[in-house]
């Protein structure tokens, strides 16, 4: 059956200079398409920079938000952000898809700094795998984080039950 | 150089009068997986989910595909994001549920984009505030999980 509706997420994280990140984030489907980018600095993980738009709106529902995009200057990547970016951009009188279109860039953000530190545990204490759920022909997963330091990383209270691979350990 | 790039891709069909179904791939740097939903229609309904792990970076991870199908049941309604986020994600996979909520949003918003579509065709000239105003009054069950805005 044909496809009648489709949504296409990218989300990008690069460093612009040492400590200084910018995340775009694009959202485009049938009815609507837009567009944050956000230059982030460490080591707070503030936001310096923020950018809200609008590229289509078929029901123009969204209003002008530049007054509130200004409001997120300062605002950091971690803890308690969620609450801050949906009452700033989001609600009635906001746009909640714009809102969580910047929840998401910043917990991209969060996963490009986790990268190394899992490329790191998986260089340590990979071990070498053949799940069910992979293959049979090609397996994308030949080396996995083992159950040591999967036990190790749990001792994190922020990751401890965070998911099924840190829960009942 | 990219530090980081997520891609997110839904598709969604219509499948005769009452079934919708939804499919959706969430590819980065660490993870790749596949989610399809089917809803029913007018019910709301999650009639069936089928996920899959397929680039992960735990020996544990795959245990999160057994979870996803407790969604099976659930409504389309305000609480739904929040339950999978929290009940499926936690125990599950965190990505496979953003993934998750994202087909069933996507799926909420084809049936506006549908109706539309037809709408247009007859008045291309349609104000479209109204046409949501009117899709709400036809469609009442959908206005609680709807996010347009």
């Amino acid at each position: 059956m044909i496809v009648d509706f489709q949504m296409n997420n990218l989300t990008t994280v690069e460093m612009i200079e040492q400590g200084s990140w910018r995340v775009i984030s694009r959202s485009e489907d049938d009815l609507f398409s837009a567009e944050v980018v956000l230059d982030v600095k460490s080591p707070a993980l503030d936001i310096r920079q923020a950018k809200v738009e609008v590229k289509r709106d078929v029901l123009g529902l969204v209003q002008d938000l530049s007054t509130a995009t200004d409001k997120l200057i300062g605002v950091r990547v971690g803890p308690g952000m969620t609450k801050i970016v949906r009452a700033v951009l989001g609600g009635e009188n906001g746009s909640n898809r714009l809102a969580e279109l910047v929840l998401d860039s910043m917990e991209m953000l969060i996963n490009a700094i986790t990268v190394p530190e899992l490329r790191k545990a998986n260089e340590m204490a990979g071990v070498p795998f053949k799940s069910e759920s992979d293959g049979p022909k090609v397996y994308l997963n030949d080396r996995v984080i083992g159950e040591e330091m999967v036990r190790l990383m749990a001792g994190n209270p922020r990751m401890k039950d965070s998911c099924a691979a840190f829960g009942d350990l | 150089m990219l530090a980081y790039a997520r891609c997110k891709s839904v598709g969604v069909q219509k499948q005769g009068k009452d079934r919708r179904v939804a499919s959706g791939i969430l590819e980065d740097e660490l993870y790749a997986m596949e989610c399809k939903i089917v809803v029913n229609r007018p019910t709301l309904i999650i009639e069936s989910v089928q996920t899959h792990m397929k680039r992960f970076t735990t020996n544990r991870c795959t245990r999160a595909e057994k979870v996803f199908a407790k969604a099976e049941g659930w409504k389309l309604d305000r609480d739904l994001d929040g339950k999978i986020k929290k009940e499926l994600g936690r125990h599950g996979c965190r990505h496979m549920a953003i993934l998750l909520v994202d087909c069933c949003r996507a799926l909420a918003r084809a049936e506006v984009a549908r109706d539309l579509r037809v709408a247009l065709e007859k008045d291309p000239g349609l104000d479209a505030k109204l046409f949501i105003n009117e899709f709400y009054g036809w469609n009442p069950e959908l206005a609680d999980y709807l996010r347009l805005q």
